[in-house]
């Protein structure tokens, strides 16, 4: 199965490559039409050709080429009108048979550049488009892939996330309801990577994490979408995989605005599983926050809202809208541009999973699986986004300029989960009975991210440059009053299968609040010298930042019980109390820890240089240190150890990068940086919260991250939007952190806990990319290889003892580095025509198999299968402002499932009856997940 | 000289490079705990804690005769090396919501004539059937957390001692004292496979989850008496991966789900496999109060668990005996028989041998497996449904007061011995039918007041009182 997709991968491929040759015409004026300054290739100019006063004209297609077959031998004019620009001049010359082929390139000039030439860069729509991506990628200093707007606007999604899967090397990780949330960037899971807007990092709401949920961001709100894989000495030296920078949308050089509004809805919800909607609590606070710790909180101070006001909803109607408004003033002076998105999706899945017990078996193998539960869940999720950002620049005079951008991002989603769980499988359940825990709950969680940033380049004579920036950013996550209700179904079951008593009880009912904030307050300021040596430019610069976190973190839980009362379906009969009154309080509130206040002071400085070495070859070189500084203090008591810690450390971190110009439009590169990755924020605090389906621990004696990586890229721009990169890459990554299933104090005690690997990871592969356009049809594909491994030590259970008893002891595991595939890829077809104002694509993404969850026993680690997922999108231009587009999402109803690497038939015939349908045999099925095909469809407005 | 710029901007690179790494370097500062020193018990006031903290130290010995007290909410903190040494005689009144954390040796020797008690003053017990209901009756109101043995505990003694009313959730603070989880409502927790845990002749009455949690450890628990043990759950004395040792002469009344139950679950690293042996036991009303279906209600063998169980006794218990099929029970190394089982109604008859699990009907069972064709058919699988009807209300165990069947009671209010008497009359059935070859496990140390003080070895007759006087003395 991998090797078929794999060979079909290096066909496609290799097709690509051998495409790249350009045909011949006989008797041919060809060429390229571009835009004099960006180099942007002009589609829809209209060339005209005059020979011996007849008049041809010819379009300018995607590429920027325009052709015109069987020319007449003798003189020729040809000249270029494009709306927008100037008239290009007139050329003129002679064609005779022996020339066959003419090739007459024009750049045409922006009529607005004509007027009041400011020096300002980083304006205009035309960084939206692939060609200046390309360009873009081209002459950066490092190694990058970049989405445009264009190619982003085309795209099936309406996420940064789902967009990051589209990227070269990259692969996502996905919320329970399906939607793309992490990125993982070159097998290196979402820890290892960084998250800018505009070049400025920004905090994240995640509770415990510094990594940001990409899937807030929509991805209409974004000019380009960068993907850094090499860290330069002036960038902040916390990834490891890569840096994700935003590059929002910025003022353009003339009016423009441009809407859109679309309707859509997921096919999940119909045939009987309705989406369960409901009202959130309107308790804001728990009552610990209003009455204060102290206060014993009984069932009168709880809000059921969540759970009483549940309602189906068949196939409810997702929406979005955008609006763009941007203009420039004061003689081209001030530019604004401001930009709303608003989206609201229903998506959901169904899911199932085994739960591996606490301890496998040692009979009859040594670690022979062993299952505790088996959980059927399905899950309904509204989310309403809603963004906004605003940027105004402003030069002062052509020597000084500053800006100011503004960003506010929020979201709400509303998830309902229903469970249900066959616990105690052989145990409690058996073929005579079945206890089954019920579950609803009911989740808001708002997340806020807000950013503001004041930017200033002022140029000091020839030679020196300043920049500088003040940032305030701050990043919330609330989940005010988190319901559930759950019980406990008792059935037993006669020799018929029969159910011949049930009875439900065990009534439980949980209030959760959980909030964090997470304020950055930072600055940053870089010194640029030009000056010339030995006639050649030479650039130095040097800078540094420094950065202040405050993050807070309030977690509050009660439970309240039903006692023996029997459920009869009547939540309201049930006389819920606290189990024993102190446990209404909060400071009885077994999570002290995770109430937590981290201060952290981070300083960066660095000294780069960048020279030619030699005329092809330019050198960019330098260190960069990293001080970081972390306190934190929970509220445990006194008496609790690692209640508070500090971590200090200095990082330092050299990079070099070479670049290689073989010709004009090809590119080597080799680089080196050392670079870092710290823990989360909740990682190193010793908090322990309910995850999905696990507890999760925290861990103080965590290490940061440090790795050493290495790059080697070939690149080749031909023009237009086409391109073919074929790059590798090694890393050694020092004192890994991963998540490991750990045994609590307890015997049936599992939580997920970080810890640093020990020993090194190595992590290496390499990546192709390439893109070919054939007038209105283009073809990409990229395809990227990686292979890490680190080695830990597994529990193993055998019976190894005297008289062959089980005993557990410790055994050394190599394994790839959690999240890491193998094997990812994309391919698209892209149909773009001018003349019928219709652009289409089909996208491929292909993420081959990879861990997804490491256990503390050897041999029982759960794999992701291999997944495909297909999209298609459109846009089809109705007026000349106006024109329709469509998203379908997973058209194939594509499921993620997770197996073990044990054959499924070897599973005891006690659980045989709790593993459901089992499709490869040499594997058992663990977890499956479907989410079903997404539709979209909707109108764009461009003036 | 222009030719050299290039190689000596190099040359500084490398050198700002190489120059940095020196201040490299990594600092961190956890913070640690450490309990402070203890100082000679008092009994003029009470052990009380404070200024932010709830640990109270303790060490030393507590005198015959005289009465302790714990402040509410302090945990009374035996630190790593250190003994408490309780004389007989010893009163420890612990207040609400306090603990008794054992880091280092607790040794409670009471006596016959002076037994010991660790409890609550001032509670009034109604132990009559049906004298309160659960949610009223303080035994199962967990008024104090219970003795929570961390995993530095290397002997813990509890001779002729009452332990009472405990359970209530550990808590952060306390559970992170000792090592131990935050939800845990044990009354007694031990948990050093490496360690010894020894009760004999004592009383355990009340309790909240598991009212004796053996995480691991070396056990020898005889001839006590356990009453009212878990609220709506938990078993009585649960032993989970790397507890070896004897468990006999112990009378069970009432108990949440299981009198007895092991299980290798969670076995550490260097922990022996879980292999106990238990004999001359009796449960009565077992397993009423545990909410969720299937559970057990005398004695439970899963998951890895090795063993064996002779001469027992359970009088209506919810479920019989019960050996699990998957997490299997190492049934390779377990074996069973001369186990008695009374049912005052079909229901309980029904589940001598639980449906759904693995127990294998022994000859040496009573009531005997050939009862008849209904009880238990020629061609009968392990952990089927049988028709138990015949089995209803035979072979009268004849205690000295303990009319069977029962009458005017819900089985489940069968709580507490209170004037009941289980003592057998010379007619009994059960004298006589015991295996007196199989050998107790002692892996603990044998010591009048260190460790075991009477390893009392298996009886002729079924269940905890022999008609010669000896087993359990209460």
């Amino acid at each position: 199965m991998k090797h078929s997709y794999f060979l079909n991968r290096l066909l496609l491929f290799s097709s690509l490559i051998f495409l790249f040759a350009f045909s011949s015409v006989a008797q041919t004026i060809k060429g390229k039409v571009d835009d004099y300054k960006t180099g942007e290739p002009l589609a829809g100019a209209t060339v005209h050709l005059t020979q011996q006063g007849v008049n041809k004209t010819a379009p300018v297609n995607l590429n920027g080429a325009y052709a015109f077959k069987n020319v007449h031998s003798g003189s020729y004019q040809i000249q270029v009108n494009y709306i927008g620009y100037k008239s290009s001049q007139v050329y003129e010359g002679n064609i005779n048979s022996t020339d066959e082929i003419k090739i007459i390139n024009i750049d045409l000039q922006d009529a607005s550049t004509q007027v009041a030439e400011v020096k300002i860069t980083g304006q205009g729509n035309n960084k939206e488009t692939d060609r200046a991506a390309r360009g873009i990628e081209k002459n950066a200093v490092m190694i990058e892939n970049i989405l445009s707007a264009n190619t982003i606007q085309l795209l099936p999604d309406v996420t940064v996330a789902n967009a990051l899967q589209r990227v070269s090397g990259v692969s996502i990780l996905r919320s329970p309801s399906g939607e793309g949330r992490y990125a993982i960037i070159r097998g290196m899971e979402q820890r290892y990577n960084s998250t800018l807007v505009n070049g400025i990092k920004i905090p994240s709401p995640d509770p415990a994490y510094r990594f940001v949920p990409m899937d807030i961001f929509p991805s209409e709100m974004l000019e380009r979408l960068e993907i850094i894989k090499a860290l330069t000495p002036n960038m902040e030296g916390d990834a490891i995989g890569g840096v994700m920078n935003l590059v929002m949308k910025s003022a353009p050089n003339h009016f423009v605005l441009s809407a859109n509004i679309s309707g859509g809805f997921s096919s999940l919800f119909s045939k009987g599983r309705l989406f369960n909607a409901f009202d959130p609590s309107s308790a804001r606070q728990s009552p610990a926050t209003i009455h204060g710790n102290s206060y014993g909180a009984t069932y009168a101070d709880f809000n059921n809202k969540a759970l009483t006001s549940d309602q189906s909803l068949n196939n409810p109607l997702s929406s979005t809208a955008g609006l763009t408004i941007g203009d420039r003033f004061l003689n081209n002076k001030l530019g604004v541009i401001v930009s709303a998105s608003y989206q609201n999706i229903y998506r959901g899945s169904n899911s199932k999973r085994l739960i591996p017990n606490a301890q496998p078996d040692y009979q009859p193998l040594p670690n022979s699986p062993q299952f505790s539960d088996s959980f059927d869940r399905t899950y309904s999720t509204q989310t309403q986004r809603l963004g906004i950002h605003n940027k105004i620049d402003y030069a002062i005079d052509d020597k000084n300029k500053i800006s100011l951008y503004n960003l506010y991002i929020h979201q709400n989603e509303f998830e309902s989960r229903l469970s249900s769980d066959t616990l105690g499988l052989g145990l409690n359940s058996t073929n005579f009975s079945k206890q089954i825990t019920l579950s609803n709950r009911s989740t808001l969680t708002q997340q806020t991210i807000y950013n503001s940033t004041l930017h200033g380049e002022h140029f000091l004579g020839d030679e020196w440059k300043l920049t500088w920036d003040g940032v305030y950013s701050r990043a919330t996550r609330n989940m005010p009053d988190r319901t559930e209700f759950s019980y406990d179904a008792n059935k037993a079951i006669n020799s018929t299968g029969v159910v011949t008593n049930e009875y439900d009880n065990n009534t439980a009912l949980t209030h959760h609040w959980e909030n964090n904030k997470d304020q950055d307050i930072s600055g940053y300021a870089n010194l640029i010298y030009t000056p010339k040596i030995a006639g050649k430019p030479v650039e130095f610069s040097t800078g540094g930042l420094f950065r202040h976190k405050i993050r807070d973190a309030y977690y509050m839980e009660y439970t309240l019980k039903g006692g023996s009362t029997l459920y009869n379906n009547n939540f309201n009969s049930i006389p819920f109390t606290m189990s024993l009154p102190i446990d209404g309080t909060g400071n009885s509130n077994p999570g002290l820890s995770n109430n937590y206040h981290i201060t952290e002071n981070d300083n960066a400085e660095y000294l780069q240089a960048r020279f030619d070495l030699l005329p092809k070859l330019q050198v960019l070189g330098g260190v960069r240190i990293e001080n970081t500084n972390l306190s934190y203090l929970t509220q445990s008591p006194i008496t609790v150890s690692a209640r508070s810690g500090k971590y200090i450390y200095t990082d330092v971190l050299p990079s070099i990068h070479l670049k290689y110009a073989l010709t004009d439009n090809q590119n080597i590169r080799a680089s080196y940086f050392a670079s870092i990755s710290r823990p989360g924020f909740g990682e190193q605090v010793p908090y322990q919260i309910d995850g999905e389906y696990y507890k999760e621990i925290g861990n103080q004696n965590l290490k940061h991250i440090t790795a050493d990586n290495y790059d080697v890229r070939y690149e080749f721009f031909p023009g237009g939007a086409d391109q073919l990169l074929l790059g590798s890459f090694y890393k050694k990554i020092y004192n890994p952190i991963e998540y490991y299933v750990v045994r609590g104090s307890g015997p049936s005690d599992l939580f997920i806990q970080p810890q640093n690997a020990p020993g090194n990871a190595t992590n290496y592969g390499f990546e192709a990319l390439a893109t070919k356009f054939f007038g209105i049809i283009g073809f990409s594909a990229n395809y990227t290889y990686t292979h890490s491994r680190v080695t830990t030590p597994k529990l193993l259970y055998a019976p190894t003892g005297a008289n062959g008893q089980p005993m557990n002891s410790i055994i050394n595991e190599t394994r790839p580095l959690q999240g890491q595939a193998n094997n990812v890829g994309n391919a698209s077809v892209l149909f773009k025509s001018a003349n019928l104002g219709l652009d289409m694509q089909l996208a491929f993404v292909y993420t081959g198999e990879r861990l997804a969850q490491v256990s503390a026993y050897a041999n029982l680690d759960f794999y992701q299968h291999a997944y495909n997922q297909l999209d298609f999108s459109f846009e089809k231009t109705l007026t000349k402002h106006l024109s329709f587009y469509g998203k379908i999402n997973n058209l194939t109803n594509a499921a993620a499932k997770i197996y073990l690497k044990y054959p499924h038939d070897k599973i005891k015939s006690q659980l045989q009856e709790f593993l459901g349908k089992q499709d490869i045999a040499a594997q058992t099925l663990v977890q499956s997940d479907y989410y079903k095909t997404l539709f979209l469809g909707g109108f764009r407005y461009k003036f | 000289m222009k030719k050299y710029i290039i190689p000596i901007i190099s040359l500084i690179l490398f050198a700002s490079v190489s120059g940095c790494q020196k201040w490299k370097g990594e600092h961190t500062e956890i913070y640690s705990y450490t309990p402070p020193a203890a100082n000679p018990v008092s009994d003029k006031a009470p052990l009380s804690c404070g200024g932010g903290s709830t640990v109270s130290a303790v060490k030393g010995t507590m005198l015959s005769g005289k009465t302790y007290t714990v402040q509410a909410g302090c945990d009374l903190v035996i630190n790593p090396l250190d003994t408490l040494l309780m004389q007989p005689g010893v009163t420890l009144n612990m207040g609400a919501g306090s603990s008794l954390i054992v880091l280092g040796t607790l040794v409670s020797n009471g006596s016959k004539n002076q037994p010991n008690w660790i409890t609550i003053p001032g509670i009034t017990k109604n132990d009559a059937p049906g004298g309160l209901a659960p949610t009223a009756d303080p035994a199962y109101a967990g008024k104090w957390k219970g003795i929570i043995g961390g995993p530095t505990c290397n002997l813990m003694v509890l001779r002729w001692t009452h332990v009472e009313y405990a359970g209530l959730t550990e808590g952060d603070a306390t559970s992170k004292l000792a090592d131990a989880g935050s939800g845990n409502q044990y009354s007694i927790l031990f948990a050093n496979y490496k360690g010894s845990f020894i009760m004999e002749d004592s009383w355990l009455y009340g309790g909240v989850d598991d009212p004796i949690r053996i995480s691991a450890g070396k056990v020898a628990i005889f001839r006590s008496t356990f009453e009212k043990n878990g609220a709506i759950g938990g078993d009585c004395l649960n032993a989970k991966g790397g507890t070896v040792g004897t468990m006999a002469y112990n009378l069970f009344m009432g108990t949440a789900t299981n009198g007895q139950k092991a299980s290798n679950k969670g076995q550490a690293i260097g922990a022996p496999q879980t292999n106990l042996v238990m004999y001359n036991n009796t449960f009565v009303s077992g397993g009423y109060r545990q909410q969720q279906s299937g559970r057990g209600g005398c004695i439970n063998y899963e998951e890895g668990a090795a063993g064996m169980y002779y001469n027992n006794v359970a009088i209506n218990c919810r479920f019989g005996y019960r050996v699990v099929g998957n997490p299997v029970a190492d049934v390779a190394h377990l074996s069973y028989g001369n186990n008695y089982q009374w049912a005052d109604s079909l229901s309980v008859a029904n589940q001598f041998y639980p449906t759904g699990y693995i127990t294998q009907p022994q000859s040496t069972d009573i009531p005997s497996i050939t009862t008849s064709a209904k009880y238990l058919p020629t061609n009968y699988q392990l952990g089927s449904i049988y028709d138990g009807s015949d089995v209803v209300q035979k072979n009268n165990p004849a205690f000295l007061n303990f009319p069977l069947p029962t009458s005017g009671h819900a089985l489940s209010q069968y709580s507490a011995v209170g004037n009941f008497n289980f003592h057998l009359q010379p007619s009994s059935p059960l004298i006589g039918k015991g295996n007196t070859g199989i050998k107790p496990l002692i892996t603990v140390p044998l010591d009048k007041i260190y460790g075991l003080s009477d390893p009392t070895p298996p009886g002729a007759d079924l269940g905890c009182y022999q008609l010669n006087g000896t087993g359990n003395q209460h």
